[in-house]
C-alpha cells in the first residue's frame, strides 16, 4: 500500500502536488483554523466597516468590520466538518444497505427480482426530488443548526451510496474469491461484509472524495440563499452572500476572497480525489506494469544477443511471396523504448506460419505493426513489410483500407469484444461489404447470409439481427471468421484466434479456418500461445522471445530438433 | 415488442411513485415551522379567528386527511393558494416554470452545441496541434468546472462586467446583469411563458433581444458549471471507445472512418445520456442560485421565497412539480438508453 502510494506520487505532475498540499492546508484548518485567526470571528466593529485589504486586514473587513482573513481562517471548520460529517453518515447508512440489498437480490428467483425493482424505483423517488431543493426543505422543516444541515444533506446523499455498493456488491458475488467463501461454509451476511464488502471500498472510498466536495459546495449554496447557517458563524456561503451586495457597487473583497476560499477547497478535495483513484484502481497499477514490461524488453535486447544468427527467412522458394516483413523495429518514440527488433517474417502464398511464445514476447505487437494498427504511442521505426509488390509502409490510409479485408484480413483475440455491442451482426457484415464494394443493402444482407451459411452458423437469416451478446464465443468466431474470408484474401493475420474457447470448439473453428483458408489459396499467419495449435496447424514456426523471434523452422523441425534453448524450455512446458 | 413492454412496466411504477413524491412533500411540508393561520393574521389577531383559519385550512385535521383533500382538489387542477400573496399556486406555476425551464433547456442546447463537440474532438486519438490545443484548454475548463460553485462563478462575472469603474462592459451592449427584462421592457403577453418564443410570437424584436442579453449570464453559468460532468463523462466515454478492440477490428476491416467513429460514438453516448438525466436534475437546484444571483424572477426565487415564508402551498407546488419532472426526465433517458442499448435487460434493475 504505502509503495503504491509513494510510487503514485512520484508520477504526479508538479501542480498535483501543490494542490494536495492545500488539500493538507484545508484539512489543518478544519482544526486549527479558528484558534489562528488574528481577530475576532464574530465580534461586530462598526468603525471598521468595509476597509479595504491592506495594513492590518490582508483581506479587508466585511459590512460588520470583521477581519475577512480571520473569518476565512475559521470557516473551513464549519464547512468541511459539515461535509466530512454528512459524508460519513452517508457512507454508514448507505454502505450496509447496499450490501443487504445486494445479497438478497443474488439470490435470484421471482421475489428478489420483484423486491430489486421495487426497491429501485423506491430510491429513484429519493433521488428525484432535486437534491438542493430538497435539502432546502429539510433545513427549512428542521431548522438551520449544523446538526440539522448535516442530517440534511446525509439524507439526500445516502441513496448514491446505497447505489454504489449494491452495483459493486452485485458484480463481486459472482467473483471466485466469494464463491469460494461459500463453498467453505460461511454464511451469506458474513460473506458480504467480510469478503465482498472490502472489495467493493475502492470505489466507495473514490465516491467518498467526490461527495465531500459536493456536500461542501451544498452547504455554502444553502447558507448563500439563507437557507444553511446563519451569520455570525464563520462560513463560506454565507460570507459571499453577505459580500454579493457589494460586488455590484466595486468593493468586491467580501464576497472574493471567501469565494477563492470555496473555490480552492472544493477544488482540492476534487484533485485528492482523483489522487485516491490512482492509488485505488488497479488499472493505475497495470500502466506501471506496462512500463516495466516494457523495460525488461529493452533488457531483453541485450540478451538476444546470445540467440543464434538472424533466423532463416520464410520465403517457400517455389512460391511466389505474400507478406515479408524485413528487419522490422518497432519502438515508442516517446519514450525511446523498443518493443521489437530485427523482426524478419516470409510467408509464401497458400502457407500457414505460426508465431508462439509467451505472453508479452510482442506477438500482438507484431500482429498490428503488419496490419498498421499500431496505437498512437509506437512506430515501426526501422525495417520493411512488404505485401506483394506493396509497400505497406509507404502507402496511405485510404490505400491500406481497400488493401483491408479484400486482400489483407484479420481475426483479432477474443472474437466477442471485437464485435461492436451495438451493432448487429447483420450491419457488421453490410457495411465491410459495403466499405469494399457498391452493393445494395437487401443485396449485401443476401450475401452475409451466405457468408455465415458457410461459416457454419444455423438459422444465418436470423441471427443477422443478433447482437453480440446474444452470440456465444464459438459463434462470434464464426462471424468474425466470415467476415475475413468474405473476399477471399490472399493473406489472413489470426491473433490468437481461438483463445478462451473450450477445446473441442477451437478444433472446430481452426479445422473450418483452414479448409475455407486453404480453398480460397489464404496465406495464414496464426500467432498463439498454445504450441499445440502451432504443430497441427501451421507448416512452419517462429518462437518468439522478449521482442525478438529467436528461432524459426519448418515445424517438424523445431518440434523434433529444438535449438534454442528458449525453444527448448517452452517445449520442455508442455511435455510435462 | 421488447420497447413496448419496457415503457409499459415503467409506467406501471410512475402512479405509484408520483403518489409517494406527492405524499412525502406533503408532509415534509406539513412540518415546516411556524403557524400559516397565525402567520397569516399576524401576531395581533385573536385567537378564536387565528383557529377559524386553520379550520378553512383544514390544519386541525390529521394529515392523512389534509393529504387527501389537497389530492382531491389537485384533481379539480386546485394546488392550493399562497397565504403570502393570495395568489392561486397553480397560476403561479404556469408563469414561473417556463421561466426556469428556458433557461435550464438554453443550458443544455449550449452545452450540446459547444462542449459535446469539443469533448469528441479532445478524445481523438489523431495528435495534431488543434486536437492538442483543445485538450490543453478543456483540461483546465475540467478542473475548474467541477470546483467552481455557479453562484460564485455568477458573481464573478457580474463583478468582471459591471462592478462599478473596473466593469468591462459597456451599458450599451449589455445591460445590467439583473432581471428578464430590462427596467423600460415591457413583458411581452404571456403565451408559452418563454421569453423568447412570446416576444417573438408578439413580433416584438427589442424586448426579444433584450431577453437574450438578460439570459446570455445566467445559462452561460449553469452551462459552464451543469456541462462538467456531461463534458468529462463523454469524453472519457470516447476515449474508452476509440481504444476498445471493437474499433480496432472495425479498422481492421477497412471500414470508412465516419462509420468507425459513429459506431464508437454510439457506445460512448449510453452513458453521456445517463448522467445528462443526472444534470437536468441539479440544474434545477442549481437554477434556485443562479436565478438568485441574477435575479431572474422564476421557479427557484418563487420556491426561496416560499421556504423563508413557510407558504405551504406553493412550496408543494414546486417540489412536487420538480421531483415529477426530474422523474420523467430520468424516465425519458431510461427510455433512450433502453431503445439505444440492446443488452439492458427488461428488468432493468442491472447497473
Amino acid at each position: 500500500m504505502w509503495l503504491r502510494i509513494e510510487r503514485t506520487l512520484r508520477g504526479l505532475p508538479k501542480w498535483q502536488l501543490v494542490v494536495l498540499a492545500i488539500f493538507f492546508g484545508v484539512i489543518f484548518l478544519t482544526v486549527f483554523g479558528p484558534w489562528l485567526a488574528p481577530f475576532p470571528t464574530e465580534t461586530a466593529d462598526p468603525a471598521r466597516r468595509l476597509l479595504p485589504p491592506g495594513g492590518a486586514h490582508p483581506f479587508g473587513t466585511d459590512e460588520n468590520g470583521i477581519d475577512i482573513l480571520s473569518r476565512v481562517l475559521a470557516a473551513p471548520r464549519t464547512d468541511v466538518v459539515i461535509g466530512v460529517v454528512a459524508t460519513a453518515i452517508s457512507v454508514f447508512l448507505g454502505s450496509p444497505l447496499g450490501v443487504l440489498v445486494a445479497l438478497y437480490e443474488s439470490r435470484g428467483g421471482a421475489g428478489a427480482t420483484a423486491f430489486a425493482e421495487i426497491f429501485m424505483r423506491l430510491l429513484e423517488v429519493i433521488q428525484s426530488f432535486p437534491v438542493f431543493v430538497f435539502a432546502m426543505v429539510l433545513v427549512a422543516v428542521f431548522g438551520g443548526s449544523v446538526t440539522n444541515i448535516i442530517i440534511a444533506i446525509a439524507f439526500v446523499n445516502t441513496p448514491v451510496f446505497v447505489r454504489i455498493v449494491r452495483s459493486e456488491v452485485l458484480s463481486l458475488v459472482q467473483r471466485p474469491f466469494a464463491e469460494a467463501a461459500k463453498a467453505t461454509g460461511n454464511r451469506e451476511i458474513r460473506i458480504g461484509f467480510r469478503h465482498v464488502l472490502p472489495n467493493a471500498l475502492p470505489t466507495v472510498i473514490v465516491q467518498v472524495s467526490v461527495t465531500v466536495g459536493f456536500a461542501i459546495l451544498l452547504t455554502a449554496g444553502l447558507s448563500f440563499v439563507g437557507a444553511g447557517v446563519r451569520p455570525p458563524t464563520p462560513e463560506l456561503g454565507a460570507m459571499i452572500a453577505s459580500g454579493a451586495k457589494y460586488l455590484e457597487i466595486g468593493q468586491w473583497w467580501p464576497a472574493l476572497f471567501p469565494g477563492l476560499a470555496l473555490g480552492l477547497t472544493v477544488f482540492s478535495f476534487g484533485i485528492f480525489g482523483e489522487i485516491l483513484t490512482l492509488i485505488m484502481e488497479p488499472r493505475a497499477v497495470r500502466k506501471e506494469t506496462d512500463r516495466r514490461r516494457a523495460a525488461a524488453l529493452e533488457a531483453g535486447e541485450g540478451g538476444g544477443a546470445a540467440a543464434p544468427a538472424a533466423p532463416a527467412l520464410f520465403l517457400g522458394a517455389e512460391r511466389e511471396p505474400v507478406l515479408r516483413v524485413d528487419d522490422m523495429r518497432v519502438a515508442a518514440p516517446m519514450t525511446g523504448q523498443t518493443l521489437l527488433s530485427d523482426i524478419r517474417i516470409g510467408l509464401g502464398a497458400g502457407e500457414s506460419v505460426g508465431i508462439v511464445g509467451e505472453s508479452g514476447a510482442g506477438k500482438s505487437v507484431l500482429v498490428k505493426s503488419v496490419l498498421r494498427l499500431l496505437p498512437p504511442a509506437l512506430a515501426v521505426t526501422a525495417g520493411s513489410i512488404r505485401y506483394r509488390e506493396t509497400d505497406l509502409l509507404a502507402i496511405d490510409k485510404r490505400a491500406m483500407r481497400a488493401l483491408r479485408t479484400t486482400q489483407i484480413a484479420a481475426i483479432l483475440p477474443n472474437a466477442k469484444s471485437q464485435l461492436n455491442p451495438l451493432t448487429t451482426v447483420g450491419a457488421m457484415l453490410r457495411s465491410a461489404l459495403q466499405a469494399h464494394e457498391k452493393i445494395g443493402a437487401k443485396a449485401a444482407d443476401a450475401r452475409a447470409v451466405e457468408l455465415l451459411e458457410m461459416v457454419g452458423i444455423a438459422d444465418p437469416a436470423q441471427r443477422l439481427a443478433a447482437f453480440p451478446h446474444e452470440l456465444s464465443g464459438g459463434m462470434a468466431q464464426r462471424v468474425c471468421l466470415a467476415m475475413a474470408l468474405m473476399y477471399r484474401p490472399k493473406l489472413l493475420i489470426a491473433d490468437e484466434p481461438t483463445a478462451g474457447l473450450d477445446v473441442t470448439i477451437q478444433r472446430q473453428v481452426l479445422d473450418l479456418t483452414r479448409a475455407l483458408a486453404e480453398e480460397a489459396g489464404t496465406a495464414r499467419l496464426i500467432i498463439t500461445g498454445d504450441l499445440g495449435i502451432a504443430a497441427h496447424y501451421c507448416d512452419k514456426v517462429a518462437v518468439m522471445q522478449a521482442g525478438r523471434i529467436v528461432e524459426a523452422a519448418e515445424t517438424h523441425r523445431l518440434f523434433d530438433d529444438p535449438r534454442h534453448p528458449y525453444t527448448r524450455h517452452l517445449l520442455d512446458c508442455v511435455r510435462v | 415488442m421488447r420497447l413496448a413492454l419496457y415503457i409499459g412496466r415503467r409506467f406501471l411504477f410512475l402512479v405509484p411513485q408520483v403518489f409517494l413524491i406527492s405524499f412525502i412533500t406533503f408532509v415534509l411540508v406539513r412540518l415546516l415551522p411556524g403557524d400559516p393561520a397565525r402567520l397569516s393574521l399576524g401576531p395581533l389577531a385573536p385567537e378564536s379567528s387565528v383557529e377559524a383559519l386553520r379550520a378553512k385550512m383544514y390544519l386541525d385535521r390529521p394529515i392523512p386527511e389534509q393529504y387527501a383533500i389537497w389530492l382531491e382538489n389537485a384533481f379539480q387542477g386546485d394546488l392550493g393558494e399562497s397565504w403570502v400573496n393570495g395568489t392561486a399556486v397553480l397560476d403561479d406555476l404556469i408563469h414561473r416554470i417556463p421561466v426556469t425551464l428556458e433557461l435550464i433547456f438554453l443550458a443544455l442546447i449550449f452545452v450540446f452545441l459547444i462542449l459535446v463537440p469539443l469533448a469528441v474532438i479532445t478524445a481523438s486519438r489523431t495528435r495534431n496541434w488543434i486536437v492538442r490545443l483543445f485538450q490543453n484548454v478543456t483540461f483546465g475548463y475540467g478542473m475548474l468546472a467541477g470546483a467552481l460553485p455557479d453562484f460564485l462563478l455568477g458573481l464573478v462575472l457580474i463583478f468582471f462586467l459591471f462592478a462599478g469603474a473596473a466593469g468591462l462592459m459597456p451599458a450599451e451592449i449589455l445591460p445590467g446583469p439583473e432581471g428578464r427584462l430590462g427596467i423600460l421592457d415591457f413583458e411581452p403577453p404571456f403565451v408559452t411563458g418563454s421569453i423568447l418564443i412570446d416576444s417573438l410570437l408578439a413580433g416584438d424584436f427589442g424586448v426579444f433581444w433584450s431577453g437574450v442579453l438578460h439570459l446570455i449570464m445566467p445559462v452561460f453559468t449553469l452551462a459552464f458549471v451543469y456541462g462538467a460532468p456531461i463534458f468529462k463523462m463523454l469524453r472519457s466515454q470516447m476515449e474508452g471507445a476509440l481504444k476498445a478492440d471493437y474499433t480496432t477490428y472495425a479498422e481492421a476491416v477497412g471500414l470508412a472512418p465516419r462509420i468507425v467513429l459513429t459506431r464508437a460514438a454510439r457506445v460512448a453516448a449510453g452513458p453521456t445520456l445517463v448522467i445528462t438525466g443526472v444534470v437536468v436534475m441539479f440544474l434545477l437546484g442549481g437554477a434556485v442560485l443562479v436565478e438568485r444571483v441574477f435575479n431572474y424572477t422564476g421557479l427557484g426565487q418563487y420556491a426561496v421565497q416560499g421556504i423563508v415564508t413557510a407558504d405551504y402551498a406553493p412550496i408543494q407546488g414546486f417540489v412536487s412539480f420538480a421531483a415529477i419532472f426530474t422523474m420523467l426526465v430520468y424516465l425519458a433517458v431510461d427510455l433512450i438508453h433502453f431503445a439505444m442499448d440492446p443488452r439492458i435487460k427488461i428488468g432493468g434493475v442491472q447497473n
